[in-house]
């Protein structure tokens, strides 16, 4: 067997645009403060205020990827931190405190941090946390639960957070914001947006141009560089290479007898190891949940509003039955076999309510799905065995169910009606 | 003897299971032995003595296919198929009405749930965890100093179960240790136990649905008490099939005559 991981030809150019913002941000930055943000924060009006950015959950993904988690998981353990506590968490705030053990040697000390719960409450806790060690500022931006609906009042009180958020950056850095700027920022970050979306789509093409680990990778600019010049340009030559391949029938997996969808968090650490044992078998994730989730355009107009909505209404925000939904979309667009969720032991919005999820699609599209219990970073909740006999047992079922696309439900009774 | 013989080989984490059929699946011979170390060679070992007491010259095997835990290295088969197919094949071809298989085995449960020609349609196992599996029955058998066997005995004969609330097996083998020194009795503790143990299994097996038949398989459906147990929480009847430890082998050569056939 060949390779099984084919390379795209802008992967060089990925890792020169990740390594140059990683740099940046340990150059003199001529004044320019530096924030720590989270995956989910409105980051073009910190863009449009000068302030420079950094993702310590990106730097956590890295750092899993490199099989350097579990160690600074174990430091934050050390502290007194949970080891139920997400391993992003953990990841960063092992690195606050043993910064010469971490790669990087950890992210420079930033003058301000901003946490936005649209994500999770965990992030509350842990940039409190990371304040306390670090002596900076610490703004949190709340965004409600999205049972239903996103309700006037529920945006016009994010709006009220956004205008607060002017005034503590403002107030904690002195810089101002630029209207002009902002829409510039905001036109970028669409923009990003867009062909991030577009690239997506691609994989609706037989054989899929991209499989799960393409998408993982190819991710970090729109969560980390989104609404930057960089950002765009880079994803403009990934749309051609990708469209390229569409074109010349080229899929990311050899011969691709399924296609699957991906819900939850890579496994960082396993990232091609874990994929491969479903392209041993021929199986593609043309779809996830994941890589989507940064995929919503500020709609246009007064952009702070449209700023309010976008982020107040992200995927972790909303009900059960809204993921389910989304799920079940993409299925038909991608037109998919089966779906693999992962059970993440660190993130716990992500992961719980998976089972019912599962069952809601399973009962809607009559596809079946299959639930891998590991975790995004900590290596310490992987166990290959397990796992490789539940794939397998997984492929099985698919080959039993002729491997074709059925839209008919075939389970007579999947519990809960 | 020109008849073929095609065989399934269970390797678990305790036990080695060997089945040998023919070509109308009819049993030719089957056979149990502790895995040891790795189970490969008490694989070998087990399919040797198998096939001579079955009297099948080792050339007349037409097709291996071997499941478990330990399938990833034995050699010596044509095909490795996972445990969850060869289960419920297994289950299947024992009694055609299954739709929920349970099998508890060593280290690990899983319920499958098949339509009505037998084919997978959903499966779950536990997850990293002793809780619900056969080490959680030696271990606590092992606390109230009697055999596995004898567990089930005692729990069938208490009416005042006491609460084992931990789905732990460290933290309710304590549970149990401390109700044993408030004096509750071993028969009670017993009973609770089982009764922890199947409430996990059982919620196992919500999560692919349970639907009638209900057929456990593994080690542990030879424990009458666990039996009763989870008929009575399920309200549904548990038919454990004779042998039920070999199923999965069974299944396996099942497999075997299938993609021998067609070869
Ligand atoms: S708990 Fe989940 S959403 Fe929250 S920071 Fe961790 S991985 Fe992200």
């Amino acid at each position: 067997m060949g390779r099984r991981h084919k390379r795209l030809k802008t992967a060089s150019e990925l890792q020169r645009l990740m390594q140059w913002h990683y740099a940046s941000l340990r150059l003199p930055r001529l004044g320019r403060p530096l924030a720590w943000v989270t995956s989910g924060a409105p980051v073009e009006i910190l863009r449009a205020m000068g302030v420079a950015v950094a993702y310590p959950e990106n730097y956590g993904a890295i750092c899993g990827a490199q099989h350097q988690a579990t160690a600074l998981c174990q430091q934050a353990e050390a502290e007194g931190y949970s080891p139920d506590l997400c391993s992003y968490a953990r990841t960063s705030l092992g690195a606050i405190f043993q910064p010469h053990a971490a790669p990087m040697g950890g992210l420079p000390k930033p003058d301000l941090l901003l946490a936005c719960n649209n994500i999770c409450s965990t992030v509350v806790k842990w940039y409190e946390a990371a304040a306390d060690s670090l002596h900076v500022p610490l703004f949190v931006l709340d965004t409600p639960f999205i049972h239903r609906e996103l309700t006037p009042q529920m945006s016009a009180y994010v709006l009220t957070q956004l205008d607060e958020l002017v005034e503590f950056v403002e107030r904690s850095c002195g810089r101002r914001l630029s209207a002009e700027r902002l829409r510039r920022v905001a036109r970028q970050a669409n923009e990003t947006v867009r062909l991030w979306g577009e690239i997506r789509a691609m994989c609706r093409a037989r054989p899929s141009p991209l499989n799960a680990p393409d998408l993982f990778v190819n991710m970090a600019p729109i969560v980390v560089l989104r609404g930057t010049g960089g950002a765009v340009r880079f994803y403009r030559h990934l749309h051609s290479e990708v469209a390229e391949r569409v074109r010349d029938g080229v899929g990311a997996v050899s011969e691709e007898k399924y296609r699957l969808l991906w819900d939850n968090i890579a496994i960082w650490p396993q990232l091609y190891r874990f994929y491969n044992y479903f392209v041993n078998y021929g199986a593609c994730f043309v779809a996830d949940t994941y890589t989507g989730a940064w995929s919503m355009e500020i709609p246009q107009g007064d952009i702070m509003k449209g700023l309010a909505e976008t982020y107040a209404s992200v995927y972790l925000n909303q009900s059960l039955e809204y993921r389910a939904r989304r799920m079940i979309d993409l299925i038909k667009e991608y037109d998919v076999q089966g779906f693999v969720m992962h059970s993440n032991r660190s993130c716990k919005p992500y992961s719980l309510g998976q089972y019912a999820i599962r069952r809601m699609v399973t009962q809607e599209t009559g596809i079946p799905g299959l639930v891998v219990e590991s975790d995004m970073c900590d290596e310490r909740a992987f166990a290959l065995e397990p796992i490789r006999t539940r794939i397998q047992a997984f492929v099985e079922t698919l080959e039993s169910m002729g491997g074709s696309h059925t839209t008919q439900p075939v389970v007579e009774g999947t519990g809960v009606r | 003897m020109a008849a073929q013989a095609y065989l399934g080989i269970d390797i678990g984490s305790l036990t080695v299971k060997v089945v040998a059929l023919d070509e109308q699946a009819h049993i030719l011979g089957r056979g149990l032995a502790e895995a040891g170390y790795g189970g490969q060679e008490a694989a070998e070992f087990l399919v040797n003595k198998v096939l001579q007491e079955s009297s099948v010259l080792p050339g007349a095997v037409a097709c291996t296919v071997v499941t478990g835990y330990g399938r990833v290295r034995f050699a010596a088969a044509d095909r490795e198929v996972s445990e969850i197919s060869c289960h419920a094949r297994g289950a299947m071809h024992l009694n055609q009405a299954t739709r929920t298989v349970i099998d508890i085995g060593g280290q690990d449960s899983k319920a499958i749930r098949l339509d009505e020609s037998g084919r997978v349609v959903d499966f779950a196992m536990n997850d990293k965890c002793a809780a619900g599996t056969g080490r959680f029955l030696e271990v606590m058998a092992g606390a109230l100093g009697v055999s596995v066997g004898q567990l089930g005995a005692l729990a069938l004969t208490s009416s005042t179960p006491v609460t084992i609330s931990s789905t732990c097996t460290v933290f309710a083998e304590s549970e149990a240790v401390s109700h044993i020194s408030r004096g509750a009795t071993r028969q009670d503790v017993a009973r609770g136990l089982l009764q922890a143990i199947c409430s996990r299994v059982l919620g196992l097996t919500a999560r692919v649905g349970m639907l009638p038949a209900v057929v456990l398989t593994g080690g542990v459906a030879l424990n009458e008490g666990i039996v009763a147990e989870l008929s009575r929480q399920s309200a549904t009847v548990v038919w454990v099939p004779p042998d039920p430890q070999t199923v999965g082998a069974l299944g396996a050569a099942l497999y075997a005559l299938q993609y021998g056939k067609t070869k």
